[in-house]
């Protein structure tokens, strides 16, 4: 292993690094436009020239392979002149209009020209004409003015989507990038695209102009999306919530998880936030004269206690059915299993929707199941058959019916649902099942509490609560805790982090669940050796 | 003029053409060039439809096409005249008088460089790249050939005596 | 020092065309047969002796870039002639294809059995219609005739040469770009390392050698390495051709051997000055090299000596300028290819070459500002040592070259928005 030396520090790496590699691993930042560790190098931008030793000239931080003995600055004087004068070429044919740009905040021609630009403009010439902002996709905007050419673009539809929409066609100053005639960039992963491209040429067409990323704030979470678990970051605004219609979830991106998602995340996962901030249940509601009207909580529970008291006092626990959900995290699965099964005997249980098919997937991170925590639910023994539990509400042996989340499309399942005695639905979105119900616990989404999903290869993952839960709804464990005590059950936890230390614990013994596993890196664990937990995955 | 049209196929001689070229090459997309150059000679231009027919032939993504024939300036975009003319403005070239030969060709031709005649006979442009005959400055190329050491007169001699 | 007719002896002779008459009257393809009685050791090492260097423009030593190529890669090994031949005033390569296209075969024979190379590209600028043709029909006969195929000159050998026609970019003259274009890509040139004789063509080993530089190679079989390198001076081995335009009353292409002064090929060879001018500049080794005024033009061509002299032999284009050459505007004509010509990958370069012609039209409109001067002067060193490939430089030189030795000129269109030399263009005769 080499060991070189960079501004005067030590450091030693794997045979074959490149320099920009090891200043990473010192911490020390180069600027770079067309680098990107998910891609080939391209080494055009030029923005990466540090200084080596011996060298007669700069070298490309990128592409320079590091060698024994190396010494490295990436500060000197010929360093910081090379990076200025890059930044006056890159910035020449660029239009000032910043103030007018979405990717102001977020500009890393911004960021480096605070730090290494001229400040005093020489270029008098007129600047570039090239075509600004037209939609080249369902989700992007490009503004070819803007390009700075880095090429991730269209390295990321050769190599990573592998759709070969984008081009750089003609050459010299007049080169741009754009669409290959006919196509659209419509690809399953389009949206990376705005992610990496390090100006504002390529912006989202949900996102523009609906809020300045200074506005913004971010946690870590994980894409509720599908069995993947893609780690990411909710970018939310909670701070002039009378911008975009009072949407407080504003975009979500993909945080870089070496094993799962790497540095991407698909459209339908991006994309698919809105429920978080539509369609909501924002109080519990009970039906009064045929028709779902507002509860206070303590009305609402007190009748949701009553009723599944009263079914198992009168006709035992055989009269009630549980239907959970893979949406649920793990701690609400497992205090729902407390509060139902153990607590109160329901044997009639079940998670999966029977009539779900398996969505669009592909061999990269998309996966047909679209449930985050399918196979938590499973490994905690959810498993059941609903289309009979329906059955038996329609006949009238299941009196009471405990229904999280689902949404129960199906003619099937609506007439079953039809015929049902009470219906509770516990869930944070309007739906068809919940049309259905005397008696709706409004609850929050995934945005807006902690837990963790285990995904299909069997992963813990952690997401943390961005939001608080939207109006009056609750956080489903509080929900819970609060039926447990109006049932007489004594369960005592605060919040899903108690039940997430006792259930892990129980779960993976051998593992500390303050590790380095499960609480950094995006909150993960390494999946289970086989045998360790549960069944293997079903993997689409 | 080559009239732009929906649709292209290669003809099928066209079509053994490429074949012969694709077995030179390890891989098949090096063939671009070449089937390039044999579908702008059946079609005058490289449309978007012939972009299409190429990538089939080559089995790449229509995209590397697109890059390559926007790359290339002997590639034609859109139709254009029988007869091709490049004047050379290059240093030998102005140093012996091309900028006189360019207004000559305006004049003579009534219409500005990249421009193509009203009667759809000749497309002309002065360009920047020197076509390798310094030694004939000033000089041009029309069509295949190189016609050297120009002037105004002979410039006109040229003009009747080819694309008549 | 005389004329060499050593490559030049039968340009305009259209028998030279034929494979027999090669044979028969130039020892055509006795070089090829001496070689396959050598090993390719001992032939590059005979190319080391010669001191033959790359003729393209670089100057690089042949043998020792033949000495580069993996000896048990496992991959094929490949040779691609560079005849984009697009360097502004070079022109030579264009003779030996139309006139002596056996010459160029034997020597690409001679070449892929010294390098092990069973395919050959011969990749010819798009513009060369006729030259193509030329040559393309001497390769059609050389397979005929049994100099090329599955049993090379009837020997255990195969060789399959193929021309491949560019399409009208400069940058695949560029060793690497020339690569990428011939895998059927734009022309961008690659990251280096790794160099074309380790990872080239197709991923494997390849040759890239110019024409001139491969024409050579029969002559130096045949005769010795030590022969070729005693024609010529130091470091610079036998001849080269060499290609006189501009304000000269004969431009043409003169073979020399390597040492003459630059005077002697201008005034005694390309018969001098037009109408008794006096020179104000020289271009010496395309447009690229760094423009010399008159009195640093009083040295030799060779490699070694115009670098000292603050330029270079490159690719053997000599552009000559005499007293009424305005060289504001004579360097925004080479600005112009330049920046037409940049391949627009990486950012120096594409930005670089822009920039610095709309200021040169800006001047040349009258529109100067006299911090336009320095702008141009600092930006074209910005150029330099930044960029992927050397067009950027190929760009700044001249632009920094002009400026230093003809500033006055610069300075004083900034100030008076017109020429200061009387414009005085030829008109055509």
């Amino acid at each position: 292993m080499p060991t070189l030396e960079i501004d005067g520090q030590e450091v030693q790496v794997e045979e074959g690094s490149t320099i920009i590699q090891a200043t990473e691993k010192l911490g020390i930042y180069v600027p770079r436009y067309c680098y990107h560790p998910g891609m080939s190098i391209a080494g055009s931008c030029r923005m990466c020239m540090v200084e080596v030793e011996n060298m007669p000239k700069l070298a490309i931080a990128c592409y320079t392979p590091v060698s024994d003995g190396m010494k490295v600055s990436t500060t000197s004087e010929k360093v910081l002149k090379g990076r200025r004068d890059m930044l006056e070429f890159l910035l020449h044919n660029h239009p000032l209009d910043c103030p007018v740009c979405d990717q102001s905040g977020e500009c890393d021609l911004q960021n480096f020209y605070m730090e290494h630009g001229r400040y005093q403009s020489r270029f008098v010439e007129n600047k570039f004409k090239k075509r600004k902002a037209f939609p080249i996709g369902p989700h992007v905007v490009l503004d070819q003015e803007r390009c700075i050419l880095c090429t991730r673009c269209t390295r990321f539809s050769d190599e990573v989507s592998k759709s070969h929409e984008l081009g750089v066609f003609n050459r010299g100053d007049r080169s741009v990038i754009d669409l290959n005639p006919g196509k659209t960039l419509d690809n399953p992963y389009s949206g990376n695209v705005i992610d990496i491209c390090p100006v504002g040429a390529l912006t989202e067409r949900e996102f523009r102009f609906q809020c300045r990323v200074w506005y913004l704030s971010t946690e870590e979470s994980v894409c509720p999306g599908c069995s993947r678990g893609c780690n990411i970051s909710i970018h939310y605004n909670q701070r002039r919530g009378y911008k975009a219609g009072g949407r407080r979830l504003q975009r979500l991106k993909p945080r870089f998880h070496p094993d799962i998602n790497t540095w991407w995340m698909c459209d339908e996962g991006r994309f698919g936030y809105g429920f978080a901030d539509q369609n909501r249940f924002e109080f519990p509601m009970l039906r009064l004269d045929g028709e779902l009207q507002y509860a206070e909580w303590d009305e609402a529970l007190d009748k949701a206690a009553d009723t599944l008291k009263q079914a198992v006092d009168e006709h035992g626990a055989g009269s009630i059915g549980v239907i959970a959900s893979p949406q649920l995290s793990n701690e609400e699965l497992y205090l729902a299993d407390k509060v139902f099964r153990q607590g109160l005997g329901v044997e009639n249980v079940g998670f999966e929707n029977p009539w779900q098919k398996d969505g669009f997937s592909d061999d990269f991170l998309i996966k047909g199941d679209k449930n985050p925590n399918t196979r938590g639910a499973r490994e905690m023994g959810w498993d059941g058959d609903i289309k009979a539990i329906l059955e038996k509400a329609a006949s009238g042996e299941i009196k009471v019916l405990y229904l999280f989340l689902h949404d129960f499309a199906e003619e099937e399942a609506q007439a079953l649902l039809d015929k049902a005695g009470t219906v509770i639905f516990h869930g944070s979105n309007q739906n068809h099942s919940s049309a259905k119900s005397d008696l709706v616990l409004a609850s929050a989404v995934w945005a807006e509490k902690d837990g963790t999903f285990t995904n299909f290869e069997g992963r813990v993952q952690r997401f943390k609560a961005a939001l608080q839960p939207l109006d009056e709804s609750r956080r489903d464990v509080d929900i819970l805790l609060d039926l447990a005590q109006r049932l007489g059950q004594q369960l005592v936890y605060n919040n899903a982090e108690d039940l997430f230390m006792e259930w892990f614990g129980m779960t993976y013994q051998d593992m500390n669940p303050q590790g380095e596993n499960i609480e950094n890196r995006g909150g993960s664990m390494p999946p289970p050796s086989s045998g360790s937990a549960g069944e293997q995955p079903s993997a689409n | 003029m080559s009239e732009a049209s929906e649709t292209f196929e290669f003809t099928s001689q066209n079509l053994e053409r490429c074949q012969d070229y694709l077995k030179r090459y390890p891989t098949k997309q090096a063939a671009m060039l070449p089937v390039l150059h044999v579908a702008q000679e059946q079609h005058g231009f490289i449309s978007k439809e012939v972009e299409t027919a190429v990538a089939e032939v080559l089995e790449v993504p229509e995209v590397e096409v697109h890059k390559v024939v926007t790359f290339y300036t002997l590639f034609h975009r859109h139709p254009v005249g029988r007869h091709q003319i490049r004047l050379c403005m290059n240093l030998a070239c102005w140093l012996r008088g091309s900028d006189c030969i360019k207004a000559h060709l305006e004049e003579k031709l009534g219409v500005a460089s990249g421009g193509t005649t009203s009667d759809g006979k000749i497309t002309w442009e002065a360009v920047s790249d020197c076509m390798g005959a310094c030694e004939d400055a000033p000089m041009m190329q029309l069509d295949k050939d190189y016609y050297d050491e120009l002037t105004p007169e002979k410039v006109d001699q040229i003009l009747e005596k080819e694309t008549a | 020092m005389p004329l060499y007719t050593l490559i030049s002896k039968d340009f305009y002779n259209e028998d030279a065309r034929d494979a027999n008459w090669y044979k028969q009257n130039r020892q055509g393809f006795e070089g090829a047969e001496k070689a396959f009685e050598m090993s390719p050791e001992d032939i590059i090492s005979e190319v080391k002796t010669s001191n033959l260097r790359g003729l393209g423009g670089a100057g690089f030593p042949t043998g020792i870039k033949w000495g580069f190529v993996p000896k048990d890669s496992g991959k094929p090994i490949y040779l691609a002639v560079n005849a984009d031949e697009s360097e502004p005033g070079t022109f030579k390569d264009k003779y030996i294809m139309t006139w002596d296209p056996h010459r160029l075969i034997e020597g690409i024979i001679i070449t892929c059995w010294a390098i092990k190379a069973h395919v050959a590209y011969i990749y010819i600028r798009g513009e060369y219609v006729r030259p193509y043709e030329h040559l393309q029909r001497a390769i059609d006969q050389a397979y005929e005739e049994g100099i090329l195929g599955d049993k090379v000159m009837g020997r255990d050998f195969k060789l399959d040469v193929y021309i491949h026609r560019g399409a009208g970019a400069y940058i695949c003259g560029e060793e690497t770009g020339l690569l990428e274009s011939l895998e059927g890509k734009k022309g961008w040139p690659r990251l280096k390392p790794p160099f074309p004789a380790v990872v080239g063509a197709f991923g494997s080993p390849t040759v890239v050698n110019n024409v001139e530089t491969i024409a050579h190679v029969p002559e130096i079989i045949k005769q010795g390495g030590q022969w070729f390198a005693d024609l010529g001076c130091e470091k610079n081995g036998g001849t080269r051709l060499m290609c006189v335009s501009g304000h000269v009353n004969k431009p043409d292409v003169y073979e020399i051997q390597l040492g003459t002064p630059l005077y002697e090929l201008i005034y005694d060879h390309a018969g001098g000055i037009v109408d008794g001018k006096k020179m104000k500049a020289v271009i010496p080794g395309g447009s690229s090299a760094k423009v010399l005024t008159a009195e640093e033009a009083d040295c030799d061509c060779s490699i070694e000596a115009l670098q000292a002299a603050g330029s270079m032999l490159g690719s053997g284009g000599v552009m000559v300028m005499h007293e009424d050459t305005c060289m504001v505007k004579a360097l925004q004509v080479i600005t112009s290819f330049y920046a037409h010509e940049s391949c627009g990958q990486c950012t120096p370069c594409r930005e670089g070459t822009g920039w610095l012609l709309r200021t040169l039209n800006r001047l040349l409109r009258g529109d100067g500002h006299p911090s336009d001067v320095d702008t141009m002067l600092d930006l074209s060193g910005n150029m330099q040592g930044t960029s992927i490939c050397a067009l950027s430089e190929a760009a700044a030189w001249p632009v920094e070259s002009f400026i230093l030795k003809f500033r006055e000129e610069f300075d004083y269109i900034a100030r008076h928005g017109r020429s200061m030399v009387a414009e005085k263009q030829s008109v055509p005769a």
